[in-house]
């Protein structure tokens, strides 16, 4: 039976509905964390879950029952809550603050003491300090302390280190984990989706009062999911075995230039993403597979040319880049250091710009070209734009489309 | 110094309340003894323990006008104090006090009313004064309450509304009655002048009330953190608000009933016993009791001594020696 169980759950703040016909199970030993936007329902869905609000359809079962049938006392040995941030105006120690989460376990014999879960928390010595003398991440520690004496079977935690420092995130998230390798279900919404990549396996996504997906986490964030629930563009990168998110600024109207980088060994990739970001139509190549101007354009989806990891260009790789650019406006040689491997590029640049086209280089070719002849072949390109730097080539890309689009 | 005890409590809470029921008999004892008609300390024990002799017109002062007099101060102080500790905890509003409930102008408007059509004081005035208090209880209880849930900003503000409406009711009846002004206002100041057997008597029935409170000490805490929270730690919230205000409204119903409105002790006391021993609601509230008689049982000591013949209303006492205090207060709390 499903720890905790939402049937076709609604519900609505005066008629603003917040959540609408969610169905969820959350099984004993869960490790799910709960995301979506501002807005989306999260927290009204922990509040369901805790029997704080009632739906207005549908039913939300713990253990099987109602959780509107529990007595207070019985559902806080059930669920504990950890909220976001906690205030207390009154002068309480710490400890005593704790000891408040005995409340629903009081008068009963053999009742444990708050010591061993201080112990635990590494907060002893803090305990006889006056709460509100206390960091807000120390706090913390002990508002999660109180939610531990309540000796729960779920901790449902709301945001529950979005006010710390990047320390006490982690101690408090080391700590979710260690508790439920002992068995306690946790359920944690949470805005920071990478600290969610970091820590969970499951996932469930919110939007508009909706479940939208649930699962595991790595498709539940998903690009696309990402792309129509947070409507932002977001890159999935891997790596050293951990998954995480990048996001694009909010793309500027489409500036209708196309533009053809020629890179390569990550000369490339910082001033595809602005341009990306810019909102040029930007494609790729050649680059060699595994490179990191290759892994930059596959992750922010461009069209590119890639040849075999350490290979010389090919011809027929070298033809496939001039059809590629032969469609874009405007051609970048960044500062890539040119080998007999990739002399082709070189040779690419000079055809595009006989055939016509307005050609940017970096300068400096002199000092990365170990073949003796790429300065040679680009000393003859007409009419080649030279710019120091990959800020000279924004702005020189910046007044191409705006000559071009008055 | 209050500091030093309140970050030691735990040390210190066995003194601090051996010094304060010393201080009480103390007090009590004092006020047993001055008067009009002087009591050497020797003779309050006597008269206590031999009873009350028609012989000895001493006597029968001490035990017709001071005993109950301040057997009834006692009380009221008490009543005063912990209702205001309880609706400041419920409230959480530190401005809390027992005349927040609109219960004393419920009851003072009874109380007008009463002088109003010329009824004998005894027992109507309090008769009358504590209909008042009580209907109003019921009234702010109903505004309050919606789909059995209590709404403590509702209730704040029903019963600070009723409040100027039973003043305004009560400023017409003075105007149209005329000469009764004068005993209307020396009610309305609050006075146990006069006060007797009698009135303990109706006062009896705060000893039961000032229990209710500690069952839910450990609630009143827990309720510091917000009503929210209270209820995800467990705590039946809407059962406590309910128990807590109709106990807190009847104390003031009856204190206000025999002795009119007497300010700033229900203020001031819970705020004294905070800092003495910390928001701890179950020391809290045995302080302020201790506290809020040993103010008023002095402060009618004051009342009766400080322009001897005459005297002054003993809510002008509290409220005099009060303020200051409480100004001092807040000047010396750090936020």
């Amino acid at each position: 039976m499903a720890l905790i169980r939402l049937e076709g759950a609604s519900f609505s703040y005066d008629a603003v509905p917040a959540l609408k016909d969610v169905s969820l199970d959350v099984e004993k030993g869960d490790f799910l964390c709960m995301v979506g936007p501002n807005g989306s329902g999260k927290s009204t869905l922990l509040k369901l879950m805790d029997g704080m609000l009632v739906p207005d359809e549908g039913s939300i079962l713990l253990g099987g029952r109602p959780a509107s049938q529990y007595r207070r006392r019985d559902l806080a040995r059930k669920l504990a809550i950890v909220p976001q941030s906690y205030a207390l105006d009154f002068d309480f120690t710490a400890r005593e603050v704790v000891e408040m989460g005995r409340y629903c376990h009081r008068g009963e014999a053999g009742a444990r003491s708050v010591a061993g879960i201080l112990d635990r928390l590494g907060v002893v010595e803090l305990a006889d300090r006056p709460f509100n003398e206390l960091s807000g991440g120390e706090r913390q520690m002990f508002v999660l302390a109180q939610a531990l004496a309540q000796e729960p079977e779920a901790l449902l935690l709301d945001e529950p280190a979005s006010h710390l420092d990047v320390s006490h995130q982690l101690s408090i998230f080391d700590l979710l984990v260690r508790l439920n390798a002992e068995g306690m279900t946790v359920v944690c919404v949470l805005h920071d989706l990478n600290l969610a990549l970091l820590y969970f396996k499951e996932a469930a996504m919110l939007y508009e009062g909706k479940l939208f997906a649930a699962g595991a986490i790595e498709e539940v964030l998903s690009p696309d999911s990402l792309a129509s629930v947070y409507g932002v563009e977001a890159q999935v990168h891997k790596h050293a075995g951990r998954a995480y998110l990048t996001f694009s600024p909010r793309r500027r109207p489409a500036r209708k230039l196309k533009v053809h980088l020629i890179c390569g060994g990550g000369t490339g990739a910082a001033l595809m993403r602005r341009l990306v970001d810019l909102g040029y139509f930007v494609s790729v190549g050649v680059v060699n597979a595994m490179d990191t101007d290759e892994v930059t354009a596959r992750e922010l989806g461009l069209p590119l040319v890639a040849e075999a990891p350490f290979t010389t260009i090919t011809e027929d790789a070298y033809r496939e880049n001039i059809e590629l650019a032969g469609s874009a406006d405007v051609a970048v040689l960044t500062a890539v250091p040119i080998g007999s491997g990739n002399l082709k590029n070189v040779n690419a640049v000079r055809e595009l710009a006989d055939g016509g086209m307005p050609v940017l280089a970096i300068a400096g070719i002199e000092g990365r070209d170990f073949t003796e002849e790429a300065s040679g072949l680009l000393a003859g390109v007409p009419k080649l734009g030279l710019v120091s730097s990959d800020d000279e080539a924004v702005g020189a890309l910046e007044e191409i489309w705006e000559s071009s689009s008055c | 110094m209050f500091q030093e005890i309140r970050a030691n409590r735990d040390k210190y809470t066995a003194w601090v309340f051996a010094v304060t029921v010393a201080l009480l008999l103390l007090s009590t004892f004092a006020a047993l003894a001055v008067g009009p008609a002087r009591v050497t300390p020797g003779k309050v024990l006597d008269y206590i323990f031999t009873g009350r002799s028609t012989g000895d017109p001493v006597s029968v002062v001490f035990w017709t006008i001071r005993l109950p007099r301040i057997i009834l101060a006692l009380m009221v102080g008490a009543a005063l104090a912990l209702a205001g500790a309880c609706l400041q905890g419920l409230l959480l509003n530190p401005l809390a006090d027992p005349y927040v409930t609109g219960v004393s102008s419920g009851a003072a408007l009874g109380a007008t009313v009463a002088i109003f059509i010329k009824l004998p004081d005894i027992p109507w005035l309090t008769v009358f004064a504590m209909a008042g208090g009580l209907l109003t209880l019921f009234a702010v209880y109903g505004i309050a309450t919606r789909h059995g849930k209590m709404n403590i900003y509702r209730l704040l503000l029903a019963g600070v509304t009723l409040s100027y409406l039973f003043f305004a009711i009560q400023a017409i009846l003075l105007i149209k009655s005329g000469n009764d002004v004068h005993r209307v206002i020396y009610w309305l100041l609050g006075s146990f002048s006069g006060r007797g057997w009698n009135e303990v008597k109706i006062a009896l029935v705060i000893l039961p009330l000032l229990a209710v409170p500690f069952f839910f000490s450990d609630e009143l805490d827990i309720l510091l953190q917000g009503e929210e929270r209270a209820l995800e730690l467990g705590v039946e919230v809407e059962h406590v608000k309910r128990v807590l205000f109709v106990v807190a409204a009847l104390l003031t119903a009856v204190s206000v009933s025999v002795s009119g409105i007497i300010g700033f002790v229900g203020l001031v006391v819970p705020h004294l016993a905070r800092l003495v021993l910390g928001p701890g609601h179950r020391r809290m509230l045995m302080l302020s009791i201790l506290f809020g008689s040993i103010v008023m049982v002095l402060s009618d000591l004051v009342a009766r001594t400080a322009f001897a013949p005459s005297e002054i209303p003993v809510g002008v006492v509290t409220v005099f020696f009060g303020a200051p205090f409480f100004l001092f207060l807040l000047r010396r709390r750090p936020g």
